[in-house]
């Protein structure tokens, strides 16, 4: 229950729906704003007069679907950020969700994210179309995610990790995932030996044999500095653990 | 001592508005505030206002801070703003002490408009004293005034809008909320801010409330237990959480101290925070030539705080001779801008309070 837990119910969103027909004809906001509050900003947003006229400024928003034409000027003037546009006819199995996103870093078009519905659980992998973040935004950029048409209505936030990540092992020998790598490089660790020092990627029995390409390949396709461009880690002996009874040249030692 | 016409305590939302209105027209008006920049809370706002375009909907608190100011500026010439100074006596004879920089300073005005803000209210709580523990407005002061973290990890006490719009914050600054509980049954925050939240993934559990808190040297953990519909904590029922910050925002009581000082009538309103100021239409007190407005007045949001403001500038300065032929319509219009942010279904506590107030 929507005042329970902050998550619209079914009977919360058959209210506000689109019909069929009006998203087969295209994009059209959709506006999550169930409790009556004092805010009207989407009416006075719309240049298109789809958003009907506050008689008082508790309202809740009521959208005429034919005037919308899936513009997305309201959903950065939504404080509430509660709007969001669906595009249904992006493909023949895809839709578009435009989603406003305030946090950093932002994702890069062309990137993939785990999509997120409502309470924040993953739902599928989705690739970012377009990110907008100009003036008219004032600082709540606008995310348009490319999801399976089925998700239209249940995609409503993303986290910027690429849904695989945080189950794909990168360094098994650590066991550092993919996640972890990538974060690191958002932080600002872009080179091999940075990341190995931080994360002890590549100091384990394999001696970073597995991960040392697979985490350049990351910081390559994060920076766009080419893998035969980075600087390769430090080689030093022994290029494999040893026992330090080796090195004594004895093996009955205790 | 110095003389003015009008002394403006605090230059929060309110205080700004009360001063841009009275200096607006004609009258000389000193502002006070303790913080070195004005705005008040404004500052460390960094979402969306709701409201309307009067209330300067859809634009964040820390540029209506900005707004604010710069019109302030335009009538510098019946201004003086006074930073670093707190108004720290109130007396019979019209006089007021401030504090500024060690230095201890009179002021005599014709009128004053006390626009102090509201401070937060604690829990209690075993160990609720372990470094770690902070009010949200703490936690907000150190996040978007000195850009410092926290902690890693928070559990955030209260739903309602301050406590979702701190978590929010804090997960904009990259840091972890762990879950957001609430005593009361239900989210008491608006629910777009509630649903924002949740969409990250961060739990919101209604019906709980702080057991415990544990730690030696800092928080490191919580236990938190349910409460029944008679709001009592039910054995059997704990979680614990791990934590470093436990961040508590559950709601703020008006900072009335110089309006008890000065001898204004008071009265218990729950609903508006605590003890408040009896006033009129016009938001004078029951001391002749004192007005309050903002949070001081009653807590509720700072749009409402502002219109009070704009109301409480606009009567003090008329009844120190300083009129427009605007003055009934803008009176309505703030009047009207009131009632509209007070008239819906979360503004009813706040109608309740003031109703037992009609001095």
């Amino acid at each position: 229950m929507l005042e329970k837990t902050g998550i619209a119910t079914e009977q919360d969103l058959a209210g506000i729906m689109p019909p069929k027909e009006r998203l087969a004809q295209g994009p059209v906001a959709v506006i999550e704003c169930f409790q009556r509050i004092p805010c009207n900003p989407c009416y006075t947003a719309c240049k298109r007069g789809a958003i009907q006229e506050f008689e008082d400024i508790n309202d809740r928003p009521v959208i005429d679907v034919d005037k919308c034409n899936g513009c997305g000027i309201c959903i950065s003037n939504c404080p509430g950020l509660s709007i969001f546009v669906i595009d249904e006819t992006y493909s023949d199995t895809e839709a578009l969700v435009k989603i406003p996103y305030e946090f950093l870093p932002l994702p890069e078009e062309g990137t993939f994210i785990t999509a997120l519905d409502r309470e924040g659980k993953a739902v599928c992998r989705a690739k970012v179309h377009k990110v907008l973040n100009s003036k008219a935004q004032d600082k709540t950029p606008v995310v348009s995610l490319i999801v399976p048409k089925e998700f239209s209505m249940v995609v409503r936030c993303f986290s910027i990790d690429d849904f695989y990540s945080d189950n794909t092992i990168i360094c098994r020998c650590e066991e550092i995932t993919l996640g972890q790598v990538r974060e690191l490089i958002r932080k600002g660790y872009r080179s091999l030996d940075e990341i190995k020092r931080i994360s002890r990627a590549g100091m384990g029995p394999c001696q970073g044999r597995t991960c040392r390409q697979l985490i350049m390949q990351e910081i390559a396709a994060a920076t766009g500095v080419k893998m035969g461009e980075q600087r390769m880690s430090t080689f030093r002996p022994p290029a494999k653990p040893i026992k330090l009874g080796a090195l004594l040249g004895g093996d009955d030692h205790e | 001592m110095k003389k003015t016409e009008i002394v403006v305590v605090g230059g929060g939302p309110a205080g700004l508005s009360a001063a841009i209105n009275a200096a607006s027209l004609g009258a000389k008006v000193t502002v006070f505030d303790r913080n070195s920049q004005l705005g008040g809370q404004l500052v460390k706002q960094t979402h969306m206002f709701f409201g309307s375009q009067k209330q300067y909907a859809s634009i964040r608190g820390v540029d209506i801070a900005d707004i604010l100011t710069n019109e302030l500026m335009k009538y510098k010439d019946n201004i003086e703003i006074h930073t670093d100074s707190t108004v720290i006596g109130m007396y019979e004879d019209g006089m007021l002490t401030v504090e500024q920089d060690g230095k201890y300073m009179k002021i005599k005005p014709q009128s004053v408009i006390v626009t102090t803000g509201a401070s937060e209210k604690f829990l209690t709580f075993p160990n609720n004293d372990l470094p770690g523990i902070y009010g949200a407005g703490a936690v907000q002061t150190l996040m978007n005034v000195y850009g410092v973290a926290p902690g890693d990890s928070v559990l955030m006490i209260g739903a309602g809008n301050i406590g979702l719009i701190v978590s929010y914050q804090l997960m904009q600054a990259g840091i972890k909320v762990k879950a957001i509980i609430d005593a009361a049954p239900k989210i008491g925050g608006y629910l777009v801010h509630a649903s924002k939240i949740r969409r990250m993934g961060v739990p919101i559990m209604t019906s709980y409330t702080v057991k415990y808190a544990h730690g030696t040297e800092k928080l490191e953990k919580v236990t938190i237990w349910r409460l029944d519909e008679k709001w009592q904590p039910m054995p059997g029922t704990e979680l614990d959480i791990e934590a470093d910050v436990m961040c508590i925002s559950v709601g703020l009581s008006p900072l009335a101290e110089l309006l008890w000082q000065i001898g204004c009538d008071m009265k218990f309103v729950p609903e508006l925070g605590g003890h408040v100021p009896v006033r009129n239409e016009e938001l004078e007190t029951s001391m002749k030539g004192i007005y309050v407005a903002g949070d001081v007045a009653g807590v509720e949001e700072a749009s409402a705080a502002m219109v009070e403001g704009r109301l409480a500038g606009l009567c003090a300065a008329k009844n120190l001779g300083y009129t427009s032929d605007q003055f009934d319509a803008l009176k309505a219009d703030y009047l009207d801008q009131l009632n509209a942010l007070r008239s819906g279904p979360v503004g009813e506590k706040i109608r309740k309070g003031l109703d037992q107030l009609v001095g």
